[in-house]
């Protein structure tokens, strides 16, 4: 397992679902899953169900759901897809270097 | 080879990282990982489900006046629904990822933990809900399917007094629902008298519950 990441800079994940559609869900749980181990205690994830509000797609130009996107630390970074590929989600987020 | 200017370098890592990110969405769409896309004919954004069914499930289970949250094996709420964040008195999006157990009271956690881990449809406990306030809530989980490793649950305030406001909160959401047919249907007679007679059948219904509401309050008055 990758050692969890040392630094103290809080991490601001934002996850745009559409509702509680399956890849919606499987997302959100792989997040947190991924929080947990690497993050644990430095983290928040804001849930922008576009379901209801459709307009905040703009302001991170979501185009595919479900969507993550860091926008803490910075550079921002966006992930596409239900982050079932923990490497690709890890490489994603930059938790780890990319091989 | 001649080094490269320091705006172009920018330009080219912005180019470089647009691309990565357009490939991504190829990825994931063709991997099947998403379900949804988000479409702005006119500037205006719509959310298109590749289920057409699924929409109306949603709109079923957030209007509905019984909780329901949706939670993994080991408890996490991947979903609820307003009702549900209503009962607990918190914000709906604070429920996103928080511990199931942690509103329930300490007694009933374990139980609720095993009840998790059944994948039986219909299966039932009761239980008592707590609230941050320290409110106690007693409820009855109900587990309404399982699927892909997730429990989506069904939770009934088993409070005495609980049903009637329900059962008006409903007719008034049918009530806000017929009028808004008769202004699109105005024209059609026929829809027009059918709505008339579904109105005398929900006034019918509202009169019931009061009657029901002034015996139950009568007899409340009486213990």
């Amino acid at each position: 397992m990758n050692p969890p990441d040392a630094s103290p800079e809080k991490w601001n994940l934002r996850l745009y679902t559409a509702g509680q559609s399956p890849k919606s869900l499987a997302a959100l749980a792989n997040l947190k899953r991924v929080c947990d181990e690497h993050l644990a205690g430095r983290y928040s994830i804001e849930v922008v169900d576009l379901l209801k509000n459709p307009r905040l797609a703009k302001e991170d130009e979501i185009i595919a759901i479900p969507t993550l996107v860091r926008k803490l630390p910075e550079p921002l970074r966006r992930l596409v897809g239900d982050l079932s590929d923990t490497e690709r989600t890890l490489v994603g987020l930059q938790l780890r270097p990319r091989k | 080879m001649e080094p490269i200017s320091e705006p172009l370098e920018q330009e080219l890592a912005q180019l470089r990282q647009r691309l990565e990110e357009a490939e991504d969405v190829r990825r994931a769409i063709t991997r099947g990982e998403v379900d949804a896309f988000v479409v702005a004919p006119g500037g205006n954004n719509r959310v298109l489900l590749l289920a057409n069914a699924y929409q109306r499930y949603r709109q079923l289970v957030e209007r509905m006046q019984q909780g329901a949250i949706t939670a993994s094996a080991n408890g996490q709420i991947l979903f609820a629904n307003q009702r549900f964040a209503d009962m607990l008195a918190v914000p709906l999006a604070q429920l996103y990822t928080a511990p199931l157990e942690s509103y329930v009271k300490l007694g009933d956690r374990a139980r609720v933990s095993a009840f998790l881990m059944m994948t039986a449809r219909d299966a039932r406990i009761d239980v008592e809900l707590e609230r941050r306030d320290g409110a106690v809530i007693p409820a009855r989980l109900s587990i309404a399917s399982f699927a892909d490793g997730y429990a989506t649950l069904l939770v009934s305030d088993l409070r005495p007094l609980q049903w009637p406001r329900l059962a008006v909160d409903a007719l008034d959401s049918i009530r806000n629902s017929l009028e808004s047919l008769n202004r699109s249907l105005a024209a059609d007679p026929a829809a027009r008298d059918a709505l008339r007679d579904i109105s005398v059948e929900i006034n019918g219904l509202a009169r019931m519950i009061d009657e029901m509401l002034d015996v139950e309050s009568m007899s409340t008055a009486r213990k």
